[in-house]
């Protein structure tokens, strides 16, 4: 009964007796409702007026206003998408192409940056001088210059490159010039089935093998080597597969036909160097949280490793790295979060990304403001919570691992 | 038979290979294969790229001249950023009435200042209603029309010091409604605490790009028809309520590392739930919050940068604007962003120093 | 709680700038009563509106804000200038935060009728034209089936080119900037292989280009870009004084009349440049001006041949030739209506 009253009642209840003191107006549990409603009444009129005035706004401008427009034909064209597209595609498509763009340089960027920043935030702690001052160094450069900045100066060192007749050439297959990168794309023929449900197998049977050696080891301290026997099965099983069914394969190799390339895969200079400027960003921000995180571990670990025996490359990744996330991963979900958030600089070098493609091309065109920022907001604010959400799923197990 | 007496050899220098330069290379930079290799590619690399950066920055760059045809050599031209130098910090502020600006700077440096030489015993009690005040003033001085000065109207103000000026006054106000957010999160009472969450959450989950284009579109539609809101306040807001939601998960933070016996120590000596919050808990929250304080800063200030999608004449927006202008369309792009990138990066890196500097101190205050 | 203080805040802040507030009543009273024309202007385009090293305004679009504000308060330099963004400009129009709209834009259909807006005249006829670099060997748009455009985004041209390549059974990838100059380096880089843009600024673009001669134009122009200041709908007074002060500067040059010779025609000119003076006439009452107003405009400002021989023309760095623009009796298509 004691545990269920909060401070603030016990205070109210052993008061000693003045006038209105007992009075309801005083009793911190009638005073939050009071609080509270008169914010609810606030917030209900701030709302309502705001609502009243855009409707009444828009209706003396004379704006159109409801979602009919996300089904007539855009008209102009986007420069990358992930879904086939026409200039006569609504603006539906736009939306969705948006969007895929929006996530497809979150995740690049979200591997890379991540990669840059244990790279970095370990090289802080190595023991050659050299490589120390320049994890420092990146750091303090990159972390200190506002993003934009750096998008602009990437997509400048891209724009270095030499044009599309006289690209940088390697074996026939790759190229790189200022249009973009292009490499070759493997094409499946019949048979090319039996390959990839090679690749399936393989990874279910590199977990099985995971599992199976887990529970040896508890059993009899024995270990397997996990590492090699997955890399043997990964590449092996469907190597297996590919000679058995005759290399059902063939690579569509990219050629520089009329202006430009055509066939093959080829990556926009946008998207890479918005990919470049992200990683490099918020690398910067994750080797900080990496370099915060190991020096969490407090050094008696580390001795403690050494003592039982452990070679000093099991260290890092059984002690100190575990560790370590406890640290890392809260700030690792909100790096990510921004890392997002920053993908909308893409409008100062035109990747069409959801920011710059809809609430930039496709309003410019259409006007309706109000339906558009809430649909871009709107999709910001998912693809948020769904980072925070793995994040934090991700985060309970490092705690619990912990205890 | 003489007796031999032990006469000491003089010591000798220890041994090359353990002291002295040479030992620190081998140890430093040499140590292994892999950081031979990392050495020799890091030198390399360094010999390579630096010599003609240096040439094109400082040995054949262009410093003395008025306009584009004075840019003759082959390296910067750093002409472009002395003529454009006022644009740049000041904007279109008039030339007479550039003291205002300096004014409101100085006096944001020194309250700050001031915030860490008084003695503890003032220093919450003076420094943050200063604070709290200084965004106001400058407001008054920098209009001008209020307190009998030749009014400068908003469309005016641009240039660097907008930058500071603005995140300044952001993060300031941001503070009180930080602190409520914060506390309403922590608070007891349910709706209160979901209004919050959701505040924050909203503000913190939507880019600041899309949040200034909404300032700019949007906010006016959401007015009474005959109320014309400035711009620039409008961006104010958005940035205030932006920095809100930051700040708060600052302020979280902080109520988190207060231990909880001086939440027990304050209700046992029967404080109220504000004498509480605002004697006991603040000012331990001020403190140990400060380095994330900076560092939310340090975000905001480089947001500001953001504010050229909206035309607001910024640092980098007038060097786009500058790059327009008929009389220089030689492509001074380079030199303009590098400009910019460098001051940033001087404030920014300062400002991080700090905050290093503080967390230090904090740090030993805590193991004594 | 919270929301109280940020209403209170709002409050105190509102007071330091509610005096530029309230939209209501006619445009002209408010203006006259401010003393001065809030402008809508890009934040950068050469020769129609852009800053120099002091601050100052100056360019095409830059001279219709200034001629509004000789005419109504008979001082050009009461302007305030405010730099818009092509996504921001017509909601600025609309909510009030800007008396004239004058940023080149294309007077199209759907601007004029769904936005609640009026175009009031045209200053220069424009059109979409290509830039490609000479190595390439071509010599017409035709020929350019497969390849890359460097495009401003959120134009008007962005729909002409798609238009232009669907009619002509050709493919293209637009490749967009945000700015002009985004524009030109990523041209000269190569990153595309033509740029388009209004023709008015393919000539800007070129020379900034480091080496002007190995960029050509092409001849085809691939659609009408009529650009002129632009002011709220329902607000017919302020409409007329937009739309005659764009003729009077038209009409100037027609009947001879410049900065330079305006006292001597006022006092001794023939009867049609003394009504345009005001010596004669009426016509600055009936639209609720002082009689000098388009005299004010044309010893402020200029009349348009000046104005357009300074910012655009042989007197700037873009040396544009008239062309469609020059007045109708010299072979282009530049015509005041009658004023009397």
């Amino acid at each position: 009964m004691f545990s269920k009253k909060t401070a603030e009642q016990i205070k109210f209840e052993t008061r000693p007796n003045r006038v209105g003191a007992k009075a309801f107006y005083n009793n911190p549990k009638y005073r939050g409702w009071i609080y509270q409603s008169v914010l609810f009444v606030f917030l209900i009129g701030f709302f309502y007026s705001i609502v009243s005035n855009t409707l009444d706004n828009m209706s003396a401008q004379g704006i159109k206003s409801g979602f009919s427009f996300l089904n007539t034909s855009a008209g102009f064209d986007v420069l990358m998408s992930l879904i086939p597209f026409d200039t006569t595609d609504s603006y539906l498509q736009i939306f969705i192409i948006g969007i895929l763009n929006t996530i497809l340089v979150s995740v690049i960027g979200i591997i890379f940056s991540t990669i840059l920043g244990f790279i970095f935030g370990i090289a802080y702690f190595s023991r050659n001088w050299l490589i120390n001052k320049i994890a420092v160094i990146y750091v303090e450069i990159f972390r200190n210059i506002p993003v934009i900045l750096q998008v602009i100066f990437w997509y400048t060192v891209f724009n270095a490159l030499p044009i599309a007749r006289e690209s940088l050439n390697l074996g026939d297959a790759v190229f790189l010039n200022v249009t973009g990168l292009y490499f070759p794309k493997l094409v499946g023929e019949s048979g090319s089935g039996v390959v990839y449900g090679a690749i399936v197998v393989a990874i279910l049977a590199i977990f099985a093998i995971k599992r199976w050696a887990k529970k040896r080891q508890e059993l009899t301290g024995e270990q397997f080597p996990i590492l090699w026997t997955s890399l043997g099965i990964f590449f092996g099983l469907p190597l297996l597969a590919l000679l058995i069914t005759g290399l059902p394969f063939h690579l569509d190799y990219p050629a520089l036909k009329g202006f430009n390339f055509k066939g093959g895969i080829s990556v926009i200079p946008e998207l890479i160097s918005l990919a470049i400027a992200l990683s490099v960003y918020t690398g910067a921000f994750i080797a900080e949280a990496v370099r915060a995180g190991i020096q969490s571990v407090p050094q008696g670990q580390t001795e403690a490793a050494r003592s039982i025996g452990l070679k000093e490359s099991k260290i890092m990744s059984l002690i100190i790295v575990p560790q370590s996330m406890r640290v890392i991963t809260p700030m690792l979900n909100s790096e990510y979060q921004s890392l997002v958030k920053n993908t909308t600089i893409a409008t100062a070098i035109g990747y069409p990304e959801l920011f710059t493609v809809f609430a930039g091309s496709a309003l410019n065109q259409v006007g309706q403001a109000v339906e558009i920022m809430f649909m871009t907001l709107a999709i910001y604010f998912v693809i948020n919570m769904v980072i925070s959400l793995v994040m934090n799923h991700f985060n309970k197990r490092t705690e619990l691992s912990a205890r | 038979m003489s007796v031999k007496q032990f006469k000491p050899l003089p010591a000798q220098p220890a041994p090359i290979m353990t002291a002295g330069p040479i030992a620190w290379v081998r140890d430093n930079l040499f140590s292994s294969t892999f950081n031979i290799i990392a050495t020799i590619l890091i030198i390399g690399s360094l010999v390579a790229v630096l010599p003609g950066m240096i040439d094109w920055l400082f040995i054949s760059a262009n410093w003395s001249g008025t306009s584009q045809s004075d840019c003759v050599k082959d390296g910067a031209c750093w002409v472009f950023i002395s003529a454009w130098s006022q644009q740049i910090f000041y904007g279109s502020y008039p030339t007479d009435e550039l003291w205002r600006v300096n004014l409101c700077l100085f006096l944001l440096a020194g309250v700050i200042a001031l915030s860490f030489i008084l003695p503890d015993r003032l220093r919450n009690k003076v420094a943050v209603p200063a604070f709290l005040l200084l965004p106001f003033i400058g407001l008054l001085f920098l209009d001008g029309s209020m307190i009998g000065l030749p009014q400068v109207t908003t469309n005016l103000w641009g240039g660097f010091s907008l930058n500071v000026l603005l995140a300044a006054a952001s993060i300031i106000i941001a503070f009180p409604f930080g602190f409520l957010w914060a506390l309403g999160r922590r608070s007891d009472m349910p709706f209160a605490r979901s209004v919050s969450v959701t505040c924050i959450e909203f503000f913190r989950g939507t880019p600041i790009l899309a949040l200034f284009f909404m300032g700019s579109v949007m906010l006016p539609l959401f007015f009474p028809a005959d109320v014309n809101v400035d711009k620039l306040l409008r961006v104010w807001i958005i940035l205030v309520l932006f920095m809100s939601a930051y700040m708060a998960e600052v302020f979280r933070s902080g109520f988190q590392a207060i231990p909880s016996g001086q939440y027990e120590a304050a209700d046992s000596i029967g404080l109220g739930y504000w004498q509480k919050t605002l004697l006991i808990i603040f000012p331990q929250v001020i403190k140990v919050s400060m380095p994330n304080i900076l560092a939310t800063f340090v975000m905001v200030f480089k947001n500001t940068v953001f504010l050229l999608v909206i035309a607001v004449p910024e640092m980098l927006q007038v060097i786009m604007s500058a790059l327009s202008n008929s009389n220089w369309l030689g492509g001074h792009a380079i030199e303009g962003y590098l400009f910019v990138a460098f001051i940033f990066w001087a404030c920014c890196f300062s400002m991080s120093l700090l905050a290093t500097s503080i967390e230090k101190k904090l740090d030993t205050s805590h193991n004594k | 709680m919270k929301i109280k203080n940020i209403a209170m805040t709002l409050a105190a802040a509102g007071l330091v700038f509610s005096a530029q507030a309230s939209i209501a009543g006619s445009t002209l009273d408010s203006v006259k009563k401010k003393g001065v024309v809030s402008c809508g202007v890009s934040t950068g385009l050469a020769g129609f509106s852009q800053k120099d090293e002091k601050g100052q305004w100056s360019g095409l679009d830059v001279d219709v804000c200034r001629s509004v504000a000789a005419a109504v308060l008979g001082d050009a330099s009461k302007v305030q200038y405010k730099p818009l963004t092509a996504k921001e400009r017509f909601t600025a129009l609309q909510s009030g935060e800007i008396d004239i709209l004058s940023r080149n834009t294309t007077w199209t259909h759907t601007r004029d009728t769904s936005l609640g807006l009026n175009f009031a005249g045209v200053i220069y006829y424009d059109g979409a034209g290509f830039m490609v670099n000479k190595k390439l060997g071509v010599s017409s748009a035709t020929e350019l089936n497969g390849a890359n455009a460097c495009i401003q985004a959120g134009t008007s041209t962005e729909l002409a080119i798609s238009d232009y390549f669907r009619e002509n059974k050709m493919e293209y990838k637009a490749v967009t900037f945000d700015t002009s100059d985004q524009t030109r380096a990523g041209f000269e880089s190569g990153r595309c292989d033509f740029l388009v843009s209004d023709q008015s600024q393919l000539y800007a673009l070129r020379i900034g280009l480091k080496n002007p001669a190995g960029a050509i134009v092409l001849p085809e122009v691939i659609s009408k870009e009529p650009l002129g200041p632009v002011v709220r709908q329902n607000d017919d007074e302020w409409f007329n004084v937009v739309k005659w002060v764009v003729n009077a500067s038209i009409e100037g040059e027609y009947q001879g009349v410049t900065s330079a010779n305006a006292a001597e025609m006022k006092a001794k000119g023939n009867p049609g440049q003394k009504r345009l003076l005001g010596s004669e006439g009426d016509l600055g009452e009936k639209l609720g001006l002082p009689a000098d107003w388009a005299y004010q405009v044309i010893t402020q400002v200029g009349n348009y041949a000046e104005s357009f021989e300074r910012n655009v023309g042989q007197g700037s760095p873009l040396k544009i030739a008239r062309g469609l623009n020059a007045q109708w009796n010299k072979g282009g298509i530049l015509y005041s209506p009658a004023m009397r």
